[in-house]
């Protein structure tokens, strides 16, 4: 597959050039500033690839230079063939403008060979990236076709589609004779050597015996000829899969003793610390999986307050719950596997041995975690809200939320949902003179407000049914005759106020 | 051949036996202690001050109706016990005026304590973990395990139940790591029916109930009880806690002397 002018089509896409004006790459090279890619505005002026700046900025001054970044563009081409995965398990990139796909035995999930490369194409113009593809037996050939223009003109094999050629199999010499020796992947120089004897087509220079072609241009064009038709490998860096994190460990004969259990976790947390480590990362999860040879399969899993990876640590959280795996009648397999992936930068070991604050703070919210869960440790966190239910929200438990300082009177505990009271006020906008809560009653000797709370508007969803007056609370501070102090709301302003009790003051 | 005998402590160790005299009589206050009013309340507490790294136990008494029966006291019932507001304001006051900064960890059934409440009693909540546990178990199990991983300067549950074994683990976890420990009981359900009665293991022991503030919206006052002290002597005070009070933890508003009712209440509690 090939993407033609790959650097300046990313210049184009991420809106850095116009497509308006001719652009170009420029790259110094030995002292001397020389272009490296030119879009086809600029090559209609008369530019090409390997051109002095200065040469290029006479013939066109107009011209839109950009500095070359050739590891950023490799890495998008990776980042293409990742995408690419999707139509074969096989893609590779191949610099500085193409890709490999292998996709043998995947085309006719997609309905044959054009239609796979109908798709992928179009899907890539969608993208905005115009790509041409051609399939053949060999590397070479495919490389060959998919970069020559005037090929799939000239026999239409692939219906009119100008960006596929698809060749069929054992016809990469009939199809490669009348190319130019250019597309063999040959350096400048053996091009050079073999046009100045004349050698202009692959097809010329496949009819010289093949010692003669060694003995006089080196080795590599034998090299790219015989992977051109087939006749010699070529390895690709096809890119791995990534890796999961996740260690397993199967056994000879299925283990059930604690001692056993232990022993095999411990294995596996040093396998999953030593990855970790070599990637600079730690993990917030861990779960550990027992493959019990009755096929049931229990678990345990620890979360962390910070990204850890010390397998000693760990270990010590693992067998804290271990007591509760039953191995049953054996464990024939043990997998550890870690989630929730942090950079995690390797530390430094104190020197006097003393633990700091930090890191005692989070072993023992660590075993806290272990033993109430993750869900049930937080830290209150302000959020910017005035409705009293939504004003502080769960921070994670080591995170440092600052509290601003306000000084309007709260309750020491909030009733979530508010309980209705039954009260008694003179006038509908006074406070409560007694009420009742919870059966006992409460008589009122002191009372501040009313605080006006109002729904936010912008959270809440219309509902004709409810007046408008619904969502406005009126909040009296009250303080009964026995000293209990008590935050009341009142909602309704006209006809019958019903009277809620909030929270209740320290 | 005479069977060779430990020789007596020697007179050079004097200072290591003052030292552990002065402890013993400062009920157990190893890792210093937290001045309460600097007169009539550290006056009953062993060493003048809330002992740090030790067990302490506060209980929601019950409002009293001033003019009304007073000798209606008993352990935690009606609104104080399910709430326990007042206690939880006595003990964010307390966490606030800690000399450690290390944070504080909140342990309960029922998570009602509202964070932005606290500042009002001194206590930044971006000091606070609160935690959530199933039962009461659960939440002295939490606290034990707080104090014993040395990363608060106090840890508070609210639980209903404290038994003398578990009282004395968090007390030995409190010592040893030098993070003072509260329990607050409460019964956010209602209280049982039949509560046994339980020999103090914890270094102090308050009851604390509402009283009738000094006027409109003055600062709240509490009826605090100290019930039990270690090298103490109990007593009750009419204490007020204003935010603006730089002096101490609570001011004493009036002194209840009256000895006969509170060692009564002591055997019923």
């Amino acid at each position: 597959m090939w993407l033609p002018n790959w650097p300046i089509l990313r210049l184009h896409r991420s809106g850095a050039a116009s497509a308006d004006l001719p652009a170009a790459t420029v790259a110094s090279e030995r002292g001397q500033r020389r272009l490296t890619a030119v879009c086809p505005l600029a090559a209609g002026h008369g530019l090409r690839v390997g051109q002095a700046l200065a040469e290029a900025r006479a013939l066109c001054p107009a011209l839109d230079t950009h500095e070359a970044t050739p590891d950023e563009d490799a890495a998008a081409l990776s980042r293409l063939a990742e995408w690419a995965t999707r139509f074969t398990p096989l893609a590779a990139a191949n610099p500085p403008e193409g890709l490999w796909l292998d996709i043998f035995g995947c085309a006719h999930l997609h309905g044959g060979e054009e239609k796979l490369c109908a798709a992928i194409a179009d899907r890539l113009h969608e993208a905005g990236w115009p790509a041409r593809l051609a399939v053949a037996d060999a590397s070479g050939a495919a490389w060959a076709l998919a970069r020559y223009a005037a090929a799939s003109r000239a026999d239409g094999v692939a219906g009119g589609d100008a960006r596929i050629r698809v060749l069929p199999p054992g016809g990469e010499r009939t199809a490669l004779a009348t190319l130019p020796v250019g597309l063999l992947r040959l350096d400048d120089r053996s091009v050079a050597a073999l046009r100045r004897v004349g050698l202009k087509t692959i097809g010329n220079l496949a009819r010289l015996p093949r010692g003669e072609i060694s003995a006089r241009f080196g080795p590599l064009p034998l090299l790219r000829l015989d992977q051109a038709f087939g006749a010699a490998d070529e390895a690709i860096a096809w890119p791995l899969p990534a890796r999961p994190w996740l260690e397993a460990r199967r056994f000879a004969e299925p283990i059930a003793t604690p001692d056993d259990l232990a022993r095999a976790l411990s294995l596996l947390a040093t396998g999953l610390s030593a990855r970790l480590e070599a990637e600079g990362r730690g993990a917030r999860r861990f779960v550990a999986r027992f493959h019990r040879v009755d096929g049931v399969e229990p678990m345990i899993a620890i979360a962390t307050a910070r990204p850890v990876r010390d397998a000693a640590y760990v270990l010590k959280l693992l067998l804290g719950k271990l007591e509760t795996v039953d191995p049953g009648f054996g464990v024939e397999a043990m997998a550890l596997e870690a989630a929730a992936l942090e950079p995690l930068a390797p530390a430094q070991a104190t020197l006097d041995r003393q633990p700091d604050h930090a890191t005692g703070l989070a072993a023992t919210l660590d075993a806290l975690i272990g033993r109430l869960g993750e869900a049930n440790i937080w830290r209150p966190a302000p959020h910017g809200s005035h409705v009293p239910e939504r004003a502080t929200v769960p921070a994670a438990p080591l995170a440092v939320v600052p509290w601003p300082r306000e000084d309007t009177a709260r309750p020491l505990r909030l009733l979530n949902p508010p309980e209705p009271i039954e009260a008694t006020a003179p006038v509908p906008d006074d406070p409560p003179i007694l009420f009742r809560w919870r059966g006992a009653l409460h008589r009122v000797r002191n009372a501040a407000g009313p605080e006006r709370i109002a729904a936010e508007w912008w959270r809440r969803t219309p509902d004709p049914t409810r007046p408008a007056h619904d969502f406005i609370r009126d909040y009296y501070r009250v303080e009964d005759t026995k000293g209990g102090r008590f935050w009341v709301f009142r909602v309704g302003l006209t006809g019958a106020p019903r009277w809620f009790l909030h929270g209740v003051f320290g | 051949m005479p069977p060779s005998y430990p020789s007596p402590p020697s007179i050079t160790h004097r200072p290591a036996l003052d030292r552990l005299r002065r402890e013993m009589g400062a009920g157990g206050a190893r890792h210093g202690v937290l001045a309460m009013d600097k007169a009539g309340v550290d006056a009953c507490l062993p060493g003048g001050g809330l002992p740090l790294g030790a067990l302490h136990e506060v209980e929601p008494g019950h409002e009293v109706e001033p003019g009304g029966p007073g000798s209606v006291t008993g352990n935690g019932a009606g609104a104080q016990a399910q709430q326990g507001a007042v206690a939880a304001g006595f003990i964010a006051r307390l966490l606030g005026r800690l000399p450690d900064p290390r944070p504080c960890l909140w342990v309960a059934v029922r998570c009602d304590l509202y964070p932005p409440g606290l500042l009002a009693f001194g206590l930044d909540p971006a000091r606070l973990v609160l935690a959530r546990a199933r039962d009461d178990a659960a939440v002295l199990a939490a606290m034990e395990a707080g104090l014993r991983g040395g990363g608060f300067a106090a840890v508070v549950g609210e639980a209903g139940r404290l038994g003398r074994l578990a009282a004395r683990r968090l007390q030995l976890a409190c010592l040893r790591h030098a993070s003072t420990g509260f329990v607050l009981r409460r019964w956010p359900y209602g209280t049982p029916a039949h509560l046994p009665a339980e020999a103090p293991a914890a270094v102090t022991r308050w009851r604390i109930a509402p009283a009738a503030s000094g006027g409109p919206w003055a600062p709240p006052r509490w009826r605090l009880e100290l019930l039990h002290a270690r090298g103490g002597t109990p007593g009750e005070w009419i204490v007020e806690a204003g935010e603006s009070d730089a002096s101490g933890i609570v001011r004493v508003v009036a002194e209840l002397a009256d000895p006969a009712p509170a060692s009564q209440r002591r055997r019923l509690g």
